[in-house]
């Protein structure tokens, strides 16, 4: 009598634990590291053909349909295919090479946002303040200044001089766009193809670096919220051109948050907050999609020739100017 | 019946605990926490090793440096890496190698921030950092932000010769052991010019000594250049600070100078 | 009408804005737009590096002589995930190049595009080319 008891009292237990563990949300039961952190781990790209800032052809259009979509994207790939010349131009020159060499992707984000901008609504970048303004105006300016014929490394850019390529947040650009994510407690590693660097985002609570230590790749802070990985950003340097995003200054704010949706998909966004810069901070929304293939090595300084050959140039061409 | 009543709230109460200190466990876990993961060592940290190496894995003396610095950049001692002492070189590879020697400031792609192959990596006088996941570990190395990605599942072969080469990793016990092909030949062993070919195959075993050490062996293995394998052995030591951190070692822009400075415009 | 679909083709071509990667590297103050250049040579090697394959090629002059030009690519990792090895050009291939020449003088040119003799574009022709890009 008494076992019989007890075998219904567990049956009754269990059955609840069924019934519970059923109701517990979604979340909870998505992929998992063997420690209990939310899964990011694999080889992703965010490579997209959806512009940034949503086109004027799209304005008050956040979305397309399905067969506008189509249509879309067959256009911008017609329009990215480098197999297109248009000799003597300008344009012929650095577009560089055929487009075997190219990797501009093939589709627009799956949800068909015109944008990958979400905030503001209307899919752009917030008005510039006007101290944002002058530095972008100065900054165009002192490259103008130089045109084709820079003095030193220096007046190059850091993806010319292969120092980064590029400041973060990275967007999607002509190829490579390849992230491998790497997990152990306490960390979360992302080593990205150019230039083979490893973004190493500490989760255990730690204060950032002291404002003393800027670093090209800022210095991250991780933490979880749920499914979801918040990755904070700060101590950007200003110290070389291009080193900060979009003419920010280095004391730029960067979160991104991180989701695994499916096996084959991160929801990923960021939000940039500078005052100094924009009027208001502003969100991207990009997925970033599984890679059925491997990360290569990106070397780039160790192979640079072309920064060499354009100092040469620059210096053959005053050479020639002067000899006139 | 009371008693079964009692039995089931007891029961339900201890399931609704479990699932609620299930989902409120915290996640995060302070680093170096976990010292096994998925039944084998978490190598995982910010390490470095403790050693000469990078001037010369040869036992040698003291050596001056370039003379305008006096001792800033002079060579201290060194007891050697190398098992045996010797690198057993072909008789036309030491001759290189003392070629290399003698034009090394000139000629040491370490000087150009050139991402420095492997095993160097691990004993350039600056911290790495491993993180273990569980099927790929990461080597992050301060020097010139190189990094490795070793894969611990099946993978083909690199199509093309790598810097740091192409890393696959298995464990032997405790030890993991990273089979290294692929790597570029313009990489040097040290500052003191001793180099290889394309040829070269790099066995690494890692092996925890205790909690803050790891016993470290790079097996070499380059028949266009050695007469035999050789090993170098030591031990890589864990860097304890508190919130110890792999900081950037961007070094691009300190080489351009010496690299391109020839190329400068100069003022008429 | 093909002739009418060419030129819109041309016209999105021109009036698209600089597209992502190519503002950052710029190639005009490598090479000079008004030095288009094209040539015929034999692949002797080639150099699969980052940021930049180079394309070593002889080529032979109208008076005998034979010049050694260096040719620009791309990233070879796009090559690769395209399933395309190094097997895919080997020296003594002969290779058209249709491009801009050095802005120094030197004998070195951007392979704008680069072909085989029979028109082909390199690459898409070759053994074991796969022409879907990976993803």
């Amino acid at each position: 009598m008494h076992h019989h008891s007890v075998r219904v009292i567990s049956a009754a237990a269990a059955a609840a634990a069924i019934v519970l563990l059923a109701s517990v949300p979604l979340e909870a039961q998505s992929s998992k590291t063997p420690w209990g952190d939310p899964d990011l781990q694999g080889t992703w790209t965010n490579q997209t053909l959806t512009p940034l800032e949503r086109p004027a052809e799209f304005a008050g259009k956040p979305e397309l349909t399905e067969e506008e979509a189509r249509a879309y994207e067959a256009r911008l790939r017609q329009q990215n295919n480098a197999d297109i010349r248009t000799p003597g131009t300008r344009r012929d020159v650095t577009v560089a090479y055929n487009d075997v060499w190219w990797d501009r992707g093939e589709r627009i984000v799956a949800d068909r946002r015109t944008s990958l901008i979400v905030d503001p609504a209307d899919g752009k970048i917030p008005p510039m303040t006007p101290e944002g303004q002058k530095r972008a105006a100065a900054a165009r300016a002192a490259s103008a200044a130089f045109g084709d014929n820079p003095a030193a490394p220096e007046d190059l850019d850091v993806y010319s001089r292969c120092i980064i390529r590029s400041a973060l947040p990275r967007l999607s650009t002509g190829y490579n766009n390849n992230y491998e994510i790497v997990q152990t407690p306490g960390y979360v590693a992302i080593l990205q193809e150019q230039i083979h660097d490893t973004r190493i985002i500490p989760v255990d609570g730690r204060p950032h670096l002291t404002g003393a230590v800027r670093q090209w790749l800022g210095d991250s802070r991780g933490r979880w919220e749920g499914d979801t990985l918040v990755v904070e950003t700060t101590n950007f340097t200003d110290e070389a051109r291009g080193s900060t995003f979009r003419d920010a200054t280095k004391n730029m704010v960067l979160v991104e948050r991180f989701r695994r949706v499916d096996a084959e998909t991160i929801d990923y966004q960021f939000t940039v907050t500078d005052p100094d810069t924009w009027t208001r901070p502003w969100t991207v929304k990009m997925p970033w999609n599984k890679v059925d293939g491997l990360m290569y090595e990106y070397a780039c300084h160790e192979g640079n020739y072309g920064l060499a050959n354009t100092l040469r140039s620059a210096r053959a061409a005053e050479k020639a100017a002067q000899q006139k | 019946m009371q008693m079964r009543t009692a039995g089931l709230s007891i029961a339900l109460s201890t399931v609704v605990l479990a699932i609620a200190v299930g989902a409120a466990a915290p996640r995060a876990q302070a680093p170096g926490a976990a010292s096994r993961l998925q039944g084998k060592p978490n190598l995982s940290g910010i390490w470095q090793a403790i050693t000469e190496a990078n001037w010369d894995i040869r036992p040698h003396q003291a050596r001056p440096g370039p003379p305008q610095f006096g001792a800033l950049f002079a060579e201290p001692a060194g007891l050697g890496v190398v098992d045996g002492g010797e690198v057993p070189y072909q008789p036309w590879a030491a001759a290189k190698q003392k070629e290399n020697f003698a034009k090394r400031w000139e000629l040491d792609p370490e000087a150009k921030c050139f991402m420095p192959g492997v095993p160097r990596a691990t004993y350039m006088p600056f911290p790495f950092q491993i993180i273990q996941g569980t099927n790929k570990i990461v080597i992050a190395y301060a020097f010139a932000s190189a990094s490795r990605l070793i894969h611990m599942d099946k993978v083909d072969d690199s199509p093309a010769e790598n810097w740091m080469g192409w890393s696959r990793g298995r464990w032997d016990g405790d030890t993991l052991v990273v089979d290294v092909t692929s790597l570029i030949d313009q990489t040097w062993f040290d500052r003191a010019g001793n180099f290889h070919s394309e040829a070269l195959h790099v066995i690494e075993r890692y092996t925890p000594a205790g909690p803050n050490q790891i016993q470290y062996e790079a097996t070499i293995e380059d028949p266009k250049v050695f007469t035999r394998p050789w090993k170098m052995t030591m031990a890589l030591h864990r860097r304890q600070e508190r919130n110890a951190q792999l900081l950037e070692f961007q070094c691009v822009p300190f080489s351009e100078e010496m690299m391109y400075g020839h190329l400068r415009k100069r003022a008429n | 009408m093909k002739r009418i679909l060419i030129a819109a083709i041309a016209m999105f071509a021109l009036g698209v804005t600089p597209v992502p990667g190519s503002a950052h590297h710029s190639f005009a103050g490598e090479f000079d737009v008004e030095k288009p250049i094209k040539l015929q040579g034999t692949i002797t090697r080639v150099e699969w590096i980052n940021p930049h394959a180079w394309i070593h090629i002889d080529v032979k002059r109208p008076d005998g002589t034979v010049e050694s030009w260096a040719i620009e690519g791309g990233t070879p990792n796009t090559l690769y995930r395209r399933g395309i090895t190094r097997e895919s050009i080997k020296a003594g291939m002969v290779i058209n190049v249709d491009g801009y020449l050095a802005r120094d003088g030197s004998k070195k040119a951007n392979g704008r595009d680069l072909t085989l003799p029979d028109g082909r574009k390199l690459f898409l022709s070759g053994a074991g080319a796969n022409e879907q890009p990976g993803r």
